[in-house]
């Protein structure tokens, strides 16, 4: 979602234009008035209603112990003992941590090497170099994440791995990879990079482009180096474009990339420790455990949780400048 | 990108040494990066043209050990499963991506349109799902108990049609659209939903290039919704969902080749799968060049307008 | 209901307005209109079989449903692969289009399904009426009270008419455990299975000692079964685990092996020690094979399944593909008798909750559950292309057929009636004595008609289901350096998840089945 929408850069998301100003008619007269444009709206507000309201109630969930025989309603209500093992267990804890912090390692590592990457791109002067470079790099973003599974495996695996037989054929020992839970927070960050940084340049790479020219041409006649050139007008024009990243990767911080983790880590309880995230466990408990209760209850603790994480973001972008604020 | 390039007027400027070496230093890195992208899909490529026997003794590598076509034979001598599942795919990834970019663009225009006062309540309505939603367990009770749509295609296809980001860009995209464009419609007496059909579209090419492919990828790589509302209900399952059984489970690597009734042990299980991830996933790779140019410049607008 | 159907108005209305599309939703059939025969559709597990043998039979049988009772039968598979997963998604979906389920208590979460309202409660009245035969011949013997829930109510019919030995074990070679240096090729201990292994693993390059798969907890409960008097209560399950049991000692005072005990530790470093001398693959957490046929291809030093899977396939296998390799059986509990009859619920029919032709679905069971014809044609096949008799009235197979790709497949697990049963040319020589030196030992199963409440404690079920799944396949393949802690610490997190409280509760509803019954 962060990469999709990084293109609306700038573009406040709720920003209020002023309606032409027209005597306030009724509601049906309004509606009467606009019925193409309301008729136009209504797949897509049909599609939201079906799909992301109608299950909202089903939260409840969460709060019973939950049977199909008696339905999300009436089913037993057990309270907050869903959530109570969650919390002591400190599972929760371990899944937020865990999301928050891959998160974090994703937006920090992935806009440097964005930004350092577009400006390498913005130097490169000869056509079909810089063609073919961007084409390859973009490759990565448009690979399911099932290939990554594949690709992750025939790298890692102990018995016919890439990497063990490089260290095999230089006289090491091979390393149990898939049970060292301690390697996997670099690993998946590290895919999570190769499969997005080439993608994620190219917004900025754009700005960069937007830039206007006569800036560096009154810097190169102050004879600025091209250290002084990125410092002081390549890097202050990319500001907006990087809050507005910012703050949407923040928006998105209790949403890890759940298919990326999946495909890598899938089942192996012994990686959990160290990479399990909310929705691989929220997914697992349903699909490997039958259960739903407890699958809710962390499923609707993220929704909380992100929701808030939203809120505060934006008023800390708020507070910074006012314009960047997505409401 | 012909904005883009106008934007760049030529620049004469003096080089200093400071521009030589991050010069030097671009180029470098870009090639590392690059060639970096380019290595897994390489080490698959060989994986799936080697023999089974060197994978098992020598492991992985960059070049095919023994070359041979071995793995390919297997597939493509009991095709049944991978052109089904070919089949659904392209389908759900034609009619869906059409589909969904027709709703998107129409709702974008129309909540963009500054005279239409449900915009904002409309919008608001939009995007408070990415802010709060029911999570994946009441949904996923929601879809296949209530809508019963467990083991439907329609479970996957529909799912994906849209989300409130699309909607969002593209409702930014049609910013670019002077109002006067409507107005001059109007006045020629069009109702609106022939000024977005006639006037509005042909004018969103870019944005229509860059939501379809955000929408045709998402088909395209659909693998989740699948595992969750098809599973083993379907004859035929969405191309990237059987890459991913075949992957993880032996019984689907056999099955995928089951016309060919032979033992799992004698089946060349690492260099199949991996033929497999290369079959599944070469049409993408192939296509790409060809929408590269629509791609870039569509996410180029978005970034630089604004 | 109104919200449901207003809902799915509008999810009609998206659809409407979205669908020039040509993808068809794959509904179920409706065939109510009398005098149409009724689809019926059996849901089976295992591996929908692709030779054409299963239509050609289903063409023989349904013409003998449709005379009897105005019906067809389809078979709906769930698929081997993940299919613990996918049964009870299934299961769970209501999918209106399935109306007989097979279950079982022990293996296919019966009860849990039972519960979560996934099976149609059967009166009597509709069993007398709809499946008579049925009906009497389980009454007869008093089973129906091994399939009521504490409602009351009969939720699945028993398989209970049908001998088998479902006990599980090692499948391992006699030629290789000879050679390992065990008199006769005799593995008569859990633990001396470490010399085996070794022995494969330094003498048979090509092969895994024990090439097993995914998660799994086969080294575990061997060891513990041999080594304790534990009785597993088949009742309680907590996600793919069965947590709570008693012991033979003190059979009405419920307790955990995963809790108490320092076999887990023992079981867990021997299965570490196993793991160091590279028994399996490194990677088995994350693999997923048909080990059985790497054991066939002699890839694999031992396969863990039951007696009856020695019986019927392995012997036969083995003397095929792996001449004289004289395939053994070691079943758990063989060191000190811990071994139990097959309950009666190992199989069992139930009828889906949201089946619209639920009288229909009982007809059919009843016929091709007691109808000879029928049920040979389900359970054998055609005769002549799918079975021989033989003269001795054996049953056996045509020339050229090959069991591993002409099966038949129709894996009918639900209902199988020793009276229709023939000896296979394919069983073990030795089935008899297996047979009987099982019966010789094992014990009834105390527990069959003990129904606990899990209202109160299935929040707690649940947080130790996941609990266990964390820790036990990683006891099982011996990857924590140090499994003291690590089991002091899943023992800690199932104490939080409330474990004492469950048990008490266990416990109560235990004594007052007891009391009620004179045993305690």
């Amino acid at each position: 979602m962060v990469m999709q929408a990084s293109a609306a850069t700038r573009t406040d998301v709720e920003e209020h234009d002023p309606v032409p100003t027209r005597p306030r008619a009724s509601l049906l007269r309004r509606i009467g008035r606009n019925r193409t444009l309301l008729l136009m709206c209504l797949p897509a507000i049909a599609f939201f209603v079906v799909f992301s309201y109608a299950p909202m109630p089903g939260a409840w969930i969460a709060f019973t112990n939950f049977n199909y025989r008696d339905g999300i309603f009436g089913s037993p209500f057990v309270g907050l003992r869903n959530f109570e093992f969650l919390v002591q267990s400190g599972q929760l804890w371990l899944l937020t941590r865990n999301t928050v912090l891959y998160n974090l390692a994703f937006i920090v590592l992935g806009n440097i090497l964005q930004i350092a990457l577009a400006i390498m791109l913005n130097e490169i002067r000869a056509k079909y170099f810089k063609k073919i470079s961007q084409a390859v790099m973009f490759l990565p973003y448009f690979i399911s994440v099932v290939l990554i599974g594949v690709i992750a495996f025939n790298l890692l695996n102990y018995d016919t791995g890439y990497v063990n037989a490089l260290i095999q054929q230089t006289g090491g020992d091979p390393i149990k990879i898939y049970s060292i839970a301690g390697a996997w927070p670099i690993i998946i960050v590290l895919f999570q990079l190769w499969q997005s940084t080439g993608y994620g340049s190219i917004v900025y790479f754009a700005a960069i482009m937007g830039i206007d020219n006569s800036l560096f041409e009154a810097a190169a006649i102050d004879g600025a180096s091209a250290w002084q050139r990125i410092r002081y007008i390549i890097l202050p024009s990319l500001k907006p474009t990087f809050i507005i990243l910012l703050l949407f990767s923040l928006g998105g911080i209790m949403n890890g990339n759940f298919g990326l983790f999946w495909n890598l880590i899938g089942n192996n309880a012994a990686l959990f420790s160290t990479t399990d995230i909310i929705e691989t466990s929220v997914y697992r408990m349903i699909l490997s455990q039958n259960n739903f209760t407890s699958s809710t209850a962390v499923g609707l603790y993220q929704s909380l949780f992100g929701f808030a994480l939203v809120l505060l973001a934006n008023w800390i972008v708020r507070r910074i400048n006012e314009d960047y604020a997505l409401f | 990108m012909s904005h883009v390039a106008a934007a760049r007027a030529p620049r004469k400027v003096r080089l200093d040494r400071s521009d030589y070496v991050l010069r030097g230093i671009s180029y470098l890195t870009v090639t590392l990066f690059a060639t970096f992208c380019t290595l897994p899909f390489v080490l698959i490529l060989s994986a799936s043209l080697s023999s089974e026997t060197a994978i098992m003794r020598d492991g992985f590598g960059l070049l095919p050990k023994e070359f041979t076509f071995a793995a390919y034979e297997y597939i493509f001598r009991a095709p049944r499963q991978i052109i089904g599942s070919y089949v659904v795919t392209i389908v759900m990834t034609v009619s869906g991506t059409a589909i969904g970019l027709f709703i998107i663009a129409m709702t974008g225009y129309a909540l963009n349109r500054r005279d239409f006062p449900f915009r904002n309540g409309i919008s608001f309505f939009i995007y408070f799902t990415t802010l709060f939603s029911a999570g994946l367990a009441p949904t996923y009770i929601w879809v296949s108990r209530y809508l019963e749509l467990r083991g439907s295609y329609l479970a996957v296809f529909l799912q994906l049609l849209m989300t409130p980001w699309l909607i969002i860009l593209m409702k930014n995209f049609m910013r670019s659209i002077p109002y006067e464009i409507v107005e001059s419609g109007k006045v020629d007496g069009a109702g609106d939903f022939r000024i977005f059909l006639r006037l509005v579209l042909p004018m969103m090419k870019p944005a229509l290039a860059t939501i379809g492919l955000f929408l045709a990828l998402a088909y395209w790589n659909e693998w989740y919704l699948s595992s969750l509302y098809l599973g083993s209900t379907v004859e035929f399952k969405p191309l990237q969902y059987h890459l991913y059984n075949i992957i993880n489970t032996a019984n689907a690597l056999r099955n995928s080749v089951a016309g060919s009734n032979v033992s799992i042990t004698e089946l060349p299980s690492n260099t199949l799968k991996m033929a497999s991830a290369v079959v599944a996933t070469g049409p993408i790779v192939l296509v790409y060049p060809f929408v590269q140019k629509y791609f870039v410049s569509g996410i180029t607008v978005g970034a630089v307008k604004g | 209901m109104m919200r449901n159907r207003l809902a799915r108005a509008a999810a009609a209305a998206l659809a409407l307005a979205v669908t020039t599309t040509t993808l068809a939703a794959c509904g179920p059939s409706d065939g109510t209109e009398s005098g149409e025969p009724t689809t019926i559709t059996m849901l089976v597990l295992g591996d929908k079989p692709t030779n054409g043998r299963l239509e050609a039979m289903l063409e023989e049988l349904n013409p003998l449903l449709e005379e009897e009772v105005n019906a067809n039968l389809d078979l709906f598979y769930v698929e081997w692969a993940d299919w613990q997963t996918q049964y009870n998604t299934q299961l769970l979906a209501g999918d209106d289009s399935i109306d007989l389920i097979t279950t079982a208590t022990d293996w296919l979460f019966a009860w849990e399904n039972a519960e979560k309202g996934a099976f149609l409660p059967l009166s009597e009245e509709m069993l007398q009426e709809h499946a008579p035969r049925t009906w009497e011949q389980v009454d007869a013997e008093g089973h129906w009270e091994l399939t009521k829930l504490d409602d009351g109510q009969i939720y699945f019919i028993p398989e209970d008419n049908f001998t088998q030995w479902t006990n599980h074990g090692f499948f391992y070679r006699g030629d290789w455990a000879a050679e390992a240096g065990f008199e006769d090729g005799t593995i008569t201990r859990f633990e001396d299975f470490t010399t085996y292994f070794e022995w494969v693993k330094e003498n048979q390059p090509d092969a895994y000692p024990w090439d097993v798969a995914g998660a799994n907890e086969a080294a575990l409960i061997g060891y513990l079964q041999g080594h304790t008097d534990g009785q597993t209560i088949g009742q309680l399950t907590a996600g793919n685990y069965f947590p709570f049991q008693t012991t033979e000692a003190d059979p009405y005072t419920v307790t955990s092996w995963y809790m108490e005990g320092d076999e887990l530790l023992e079981a867990a470093e021997l299965a570490k020690e196993w793991n160091e001398i590279g028994v399996w693959r490194e990677d088995a957490l994350n693999y997923d094979g048909q080990t059985r046929e790497q054991f066939f291809a002699g890839l694999s030093g031992v396969d863990q399944h039951h007696t009856q899977t020695y019986v019927g396939t392995i012997v036969d296998n083995m003397t095929k593909k792996q001449p004289g390799s004289d395939p053994k059986f070691f079943y758990w509990g063989q060191e000190n008798g811990n071994v139990f009859r097959d309950i009666l619920t190992h199989g069992a029919m139930a009828v889906n909750a949201t089946s619209n032709n639920p009288e229909k679905a009982l007809e059919v069971y009843d016929v091709i559950r007691n109808d000879q014809e029928a049920y040979m044609l389900l359970t054998a096949g055609i005769e002549g292309t799918d079975y021989v008799i033989t003269e001795d009235g054996e049953l056996g197979y045509p020339e050229g057929y090959d069991s591993s790709t002409d099966a038949l497949g129709s894996n009918f697990w639900a209902g199988r009636m020793d009276e229709f049963e023939l000896d296979r040319v394919t069983d073990a020589p030795n089935k008899q004595e297996i047979y009987d030196g099982l019966d010789a030992v094992a014990k009834e199963y105390p527990y069959s008609t003990f129904v606990p409440n899990k209202d109160l404690i299935d929040p707690t079920l649940a947080a130790m289901g996941g609990v266990l799944s964390e820790y036990i396949p990683q006891l099982q393949y011996g990857k924590f350096d140090d499994p003291a802690a690590a089991i002091d610490e899943m023992r800690q997190k199932l104490l939080d998840a409330g474990y004492e409280d469950a048990r008490d509760s266990i416990q109560s509803d235990m004594d007052a089945w007891a009391e009620e019954r004179g045993l305690k």
